[in-house]
């Protein structure tokens, strides 16, 4: 018998034991209609948006509400170069200008739903690094001092102002990971009042399963990267961003 | 001073109680921890997440096989390899060999009770490997040489003056104890071992059942790096870590951050379901995943099923009076606190081999009011006290005196004459000391050895309530 099979029937053998304790002989699953909702939220989009930003801002993060894709578009510039002043400034050295302060390591830009944004960044003067195989060590070693990345999200919930960021084809999981700032875009239409209530219409539409499947590695993230283990004291940057920054855009309107 | 993990039981307990740091350092965090719990239940339906979570996972075990058998289906068809293993010995060696096999000289791992349970860093350790805890708790104990004392917070012993020694020791930190330039140090050492390092290692908070997925809690975002920068992926996970489906998985997710550390939602909830694919940027090449067993099932045929509920939240540590006092350490096993009372004898091969934990207890009860999953840790307790007579582990002595105090309790003649003796001896005894009774001889040393022992009120209840009548009839 495999180790496998021994401890399956093991397993098998207790649970068929007449006058085992734990666990009870018939017990039911939990069915989707009782299972609970933890927090709730009311409200349309925009109280929605809004419960969003508190909670991420009780998380260590930071959020913009904004109504259009134009206004969408010139706060990721805006914010791009006040994290560069913020970098070079606090370095205080000869050498606060470097090359690669201008790098952002980023998804493809179209994924972003806001139109026109790449080029502008570029016009700005950002490079937008976005990696093909990070197992390969030039472009590894390329990414590994990049201060900002941005992404967009799968959903983001405004019960807990958490997001979902997936992990396969050309969206890289380092883009929300290793660098010390994060920014992620969220349209309006993947906003949802509650994870369950994404789950709920995944489930709906016959698509949860497969989809997790097929992403290889979901993240859900609230808020900033942080630890307690200094005897209590709270420090964030640990080793996922210190800073994420939200900006949340109406694109429902459109 | 560090409470030493091989000595005997009452010793440990001796070091920890001479430790004022410990105890400092153990009540300041519990108690912190215990107030964001109970704010963060209390502001939702916690009673009715308690349950909810129950029935969930007691499904779960009802079905225990079942489960299993769906989870290792689902995760194959994931392009993941499922390992299975029956003792510690074989956890060992399946990750060992996964770890020569890739020439992955460099090992990163996140935080994991079950790879504690396995003693994993020993053991690739003595293959020659490096194996670095990426955890800042799991780290700062990794450098001092100690193993963790807290489920969900390993370094909850330690107070910041001694991390700051252990850093400027081991890792050269200019002296400070700015928490902050503290994490910073940390962060760029770690940085450069996840970026060097050829495998990831880490637990499994709970596995999704219906979609072969593993999902990882933390809040530093180590456990996104070691299962996404490193080629290889290995996830050793108990096996009763399951759940059925995704929104059971949620559900669980936020019972499990709320009684741990108060949040909402923990900073990061990392859901693997298999290797890069042709065409991702990023993510393992090979993800594993150990099934370990090491005594659970035989946990389950010893009727301690109750206890295979736990989710691994820390919450009865933070409740528990003698954890406050002695802190994880004397409990002397992998897991501590009340949990560790219960699972740490009903996983080992023989229960007497932590005869003395079953009493590490003062049976309040504050333990289970704090369970997500309402486990009756102290009926538990009981029960392992009570194999421990039945297998004739418990000392001699106590046997015999349990067996008198039966037999006097059955006899009011013989109670009530040994209470009269009791109350002169002890007022004499008392009289001759200065009031209290200072020292008792072996076996009720262990009383006075901390405390005075008052004397026996020089009347019984019983005389007294006889007397009260009389005087009463007579008016
Ligand atoms: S027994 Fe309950 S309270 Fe203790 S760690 Fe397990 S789930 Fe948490």
């Amino acid at each position: 018998m495999t180790v496998r099979d021994t401890i399956l029937s093991r397993l098998r053998e207790a649970l068929q034991q007449p006058h085992l304790p734990f666990p009870p002989a018939h017990s039911e699953p939990l069915t989707h209609t009782e299972r609970m909702t933890v927090t709730h939220v009311d409200g349309d989009i925009w109280a929605q948006a809004h419960r969003f930003a508190q909670e991420l801002h009780a998380v260590k993060g930071s959020c913009e509400l904004l109504e259009t894709v134009t206004e969408a578009r010139l706060s990721v510039v805006s914010r791009l170069q006040l994290w560069l002043e913020e970098e070079q400034a606090a370095r205080k050295t000869a050498d606060a200008e470097r090359p690669e302060d201008w790098d952002v390591l980023c998804w493809p830009l179209d994924q972003l739903q806001i139109e026109g944004l790449p080029l502008i960044l570029e016009e700005v003067g950002f490079k937008l690094i976005q990696p093909t195989d990070l197992h390969d060590p030039e472009q590894r070693e390329r990414i590994r001092y990049v201060r900002a990345g941005i992404t967009t999200v799968e959903a983001a919930f405004a019960s807990t102002g958490s997001f979902v960021v997936g992990g396969r084809g050309p969206n890289a999981r380092a883009a929300s990971l290793t660098p010390f700032r994060h920014l992620v875009v969220i349209p309006f239409s993947r906003l949802y009042a509650t994870g369950e209530d994404w789950l709920a219409q995944m489930r709906h539409a016959g698509k949860l399963d497969a989809y997790l499947r097929h992403s290889r590695n979901l993240s859900i993230i609230t808020g900033a990267s942080k630890s307690a283990d200094l005897e209590g004291n709270l420090t964030t940057g640990v080793h996922g961003p210190k800073v994420v920054h939200a900006i949340l855009f109406d694109d429902l309107q459109q | 001073m560090q409470v030493d993990i091989h000595a005997p039981y009452k010793d440990r307990v001796n070091q920890a109680l001479s430790d004022p740091n410990l105890r400092v350092a153990v009540s300041k965090a519990t108690d912190r921890m215990t107030n964001a719990r109970l704010a963060s239940m209390g502001a939702v339906e916690g009673q009715l997440l308690r349950t909810q979570v129950r029935k969930m996972k007691e499904h779960v075990l009802s079905n225990w096989p079942d489960y299993l058998e769906q989870l290792e289906t689902n995760l194959t068809r994931n392009g993941c390899t499922v390992h299975w293993a029956g003792g510690i010995a074989d956890a060992q060696a399946i990750v060992k060999d996964i770890a020569l096999q890739n020439s992955a000289n460099l090992v990163v791992k996140a935080k994991s009770m079950a790879t504690e349970e396995i003693h994993l860093n020993h053991a690739l350790e003595q293959a020659g490997l490096r194996v670095v805890e990426t955890d800042l708790g799991e780290y700062i104990i990794q450098l001092a040489d100690e193993p963790p004392s807290h489920i969900v917070a390993p370094v909850i012993h330690k107070r910041l003056e001694e991390i700051a020694e252990v850093f400027q020791e081991k890792l050269d930190m200019p002296p400070t104890r700015e928490p902050t330039k503290m994490t910073s140090l940390a962060r760029a050492r770690l940085r450069e071992e996840f970026f060097a390092a050829g495998m990831g290692v880490s637990g499994c908070n709970f596995a999704i059942a219906e979609t072969g997925t593993i999902c990882i809690v933390t809040n530093e975002g180590n456990g996104r790096m070691v299962s996404s920068m490193p080629r290889v992926y290995v996830a050793v996970m108990g096996i009763e870590k399951l759940v059925p489906t995704v929104e059971d998985a949620f559900l669980q997710l936020q019972a499990l951050c709320r009684s741990a550390t108060g949040q909402q939602l923990t900073v990061y909830c990392s859901m693997t379901s298999g290797p890069r694919q042709q065409g991702d940027v990023d993510g393992p090449e090979q993800v594993h995943v150990v099934l370990l067993d090491n005594g659970r099932s035989r946990m389950l045929a010893r009727g301690y099923g109750e206890a295979l509920l736990c989710i691994r939240c820390g919450a009865c540590l933070n409740a528990c009076p003698v954890y406050q006092e002695i802190g994880g350490h004397a409990y002397g096993g992998t897991y501590n606190g009340p949990i560790g009372a219960v699972i740490s004898p009903a996983l080992a091969p023989e229960i007497a081999q932590f005869k003395e934990l079953p009493h590490a207890t003062s049976l309040c009860g504050a333990c289970r009011e704090a369970c997500p999953v309402k486990i009756d840790l102290p009926r538990l307790l009981l029960d392992l006290r009570s194999d421990l007579v039945q297998e004739g582990a418990s000392p001699k002595t106590e046997a015999w005196g349990i067996k008198s105090y039966a037999s006097l309790m059955n006899s009011r003649r013989m109670y009530e004459n040994l209470g009269k003796m009791a109350s002169i001896g002890s007022n004499l005894y008392a009289g001759m000391s200065g009031g209290n009774i200072k020292f008792m001889p072996p076996p009720l040393n262990g009383w006075t050895a901390y405390r005075d022992f008052a004397p026996f009120a020089p009347k019984s209840f019983r005389e007294w309530w006889r007397q009260r009548s009389k005087m009463r009839g007579q008016k």
